[in-house]
């Protein structure tokens, strides 16, 4: 595995599965623990598969939202959901988590870092973007130009 | 990959909260000390390209956060490890006992036998409560690397990293991969191992 950053770690199958299947039993007593619920988001964020991340997401703003016992877990739960959002490229959203983390603790270095990542990918999909148009840009005035000189052969 | 880079290492750093195992990690690759830095979350991942006896090593360096509450998923980040840093703080004993756990729980989930572990007593610019001899003891008895550092001072820090993966090096099992196993190797300058040991011509 030769990961270039955080955004690359992935979850192995078999931690994913130990840990959906805690979390599963413990949904049929009735209750997830705090902790239960945030080993298998964490898990899912990791995962390859969009559709796992978004269920990790949710877990961890449910988490957030009502779940939170005190600034360190609530913390924890922001940078999640950061770097889950940045997985499947969700830049700006990850960006505002990244930014409420940094209002709990504004010199976490380790949070600063995650921006960086989101900010550098934010601008390489802004880039990418601006290709595209421009190529369609280009396509377009060649299809127009051939369009004109067609029009121009034909009143001949 | 970059044809310069004989080889990217996996390296963990484990041990209890506080030892400062990310302010380790943080002189080592960007030369900074922040005494305020905040607990880490999960794990922490940074890059490293050094050079070691003129090889181009890329260093993966995986900083697992040795607070309970994340204690159930950092091991999963054991696996492929290639060299693992045991930190304990000199100035804290329950950090040194406590060493014990972290090496069995190493054994427990490293996926390679013959990983490189280092021992590696910091905050040596405090008072002590763990002499060098007892760290010494330690090592030996577990067969690992030693070495005392302070982050704060860059004493001992940088050799550290340079240590284990000189001893990495040295156990070509731990790294050449298995496709090059019956491929003859030669010596030809920076991409290969310079000591006439490794050459299998």
């Amino acid at each position: 595995m030769d990961v270039e950053d955080l955004l690359n770690d992935v979850v192995s199958m078999d931690d994913l599965k130990k840990f959906e299947n805690e979390y599963h039993k413990q949904l049929t007593t009735g209750t997830v623990s705090q902790e239960t619920k945030f080993h298998y988001a964490w898990c899912l964020v990791r995962s390859n598969y969009p559709a796992d991340i978004r269920k990790g997401l949710i877990l961890l703003e449910q988490l957030v939202k009502h779940e939170a016992s005190d600034d360190d877990a609530k913390r924890n739960y922001l940078y999640y959901l950061a770097l889950g959002n940045s997985r499947i490229k969700e830049y700006s959203i990850a960006l505002s988590f990244i930014k409420g983390f940094l209002h709990l603790q504004p010199e976490n270095m380790q949070a600063k870092n995650l921006m960086l990542i989101i900010q550098k990918k934010m601008e390489a999909d802004a880039h990418k973007g601006m290709a595209i148009a421009g190529a369609l840009t280009l396509g377009l005035s060649a299809v127009v130009g051939i369009g004109f000189a067609l029009t121009k052969n034909l009143k001949k | 990959m970059d044809p310069s880079v004989l080889t990217t290492l996996k390296i963990l750093l484990i041990g209890q909260s506080g030892v400062g195992k990310s302010c380790l990690l943080c002189r080592f690759t960007d030369d900074t000390f922040n005494i305020d830095n905040a607990v880490t979350i999960g794990v922490d991942f940074k890059m490293k390209k050094i050079t070691v006896d003129n090889n181009n090593i890329k260093l993966a360096l995986w900083d697992t956060a040795g607070q309970e509450r994340f204690r159930t998923l950092t091991p999963n980040y054991y696996r492929d490890g290639q060299g693992a840093i045991l930190v304990y703080d000199v100035s804290n004993r329950e950090s040194f006992t406590c060493l014990e756990t972290w090496i069995s729980e190493l054994k427990t989930y490293s996926t390679k036998t013959d990983i490189i572990k280092m021992v590696v007593g910091n905050k040596i610019d405090q008072e002590r409560q763990v002499t060098r001899d007892e760290g010494i003891a330690f090592a030996r008895r577990h067969q690992t690397l030693f070495i005392e550092t302070s982050a704060k001072t860059k004493e001992g820090v940088y050799m550290a990293f340079e240590e284990l993966v000189r001893k990495i090096l040295n156990t070509p099992s731990l790294w050449e991969k298995v496709e090059d196993a019956n491929v003859v190797r030669c010596n030809d300058g920076n991409s290969s191992i310079s000591e006439q040991k490794y050459c299998y011509c």
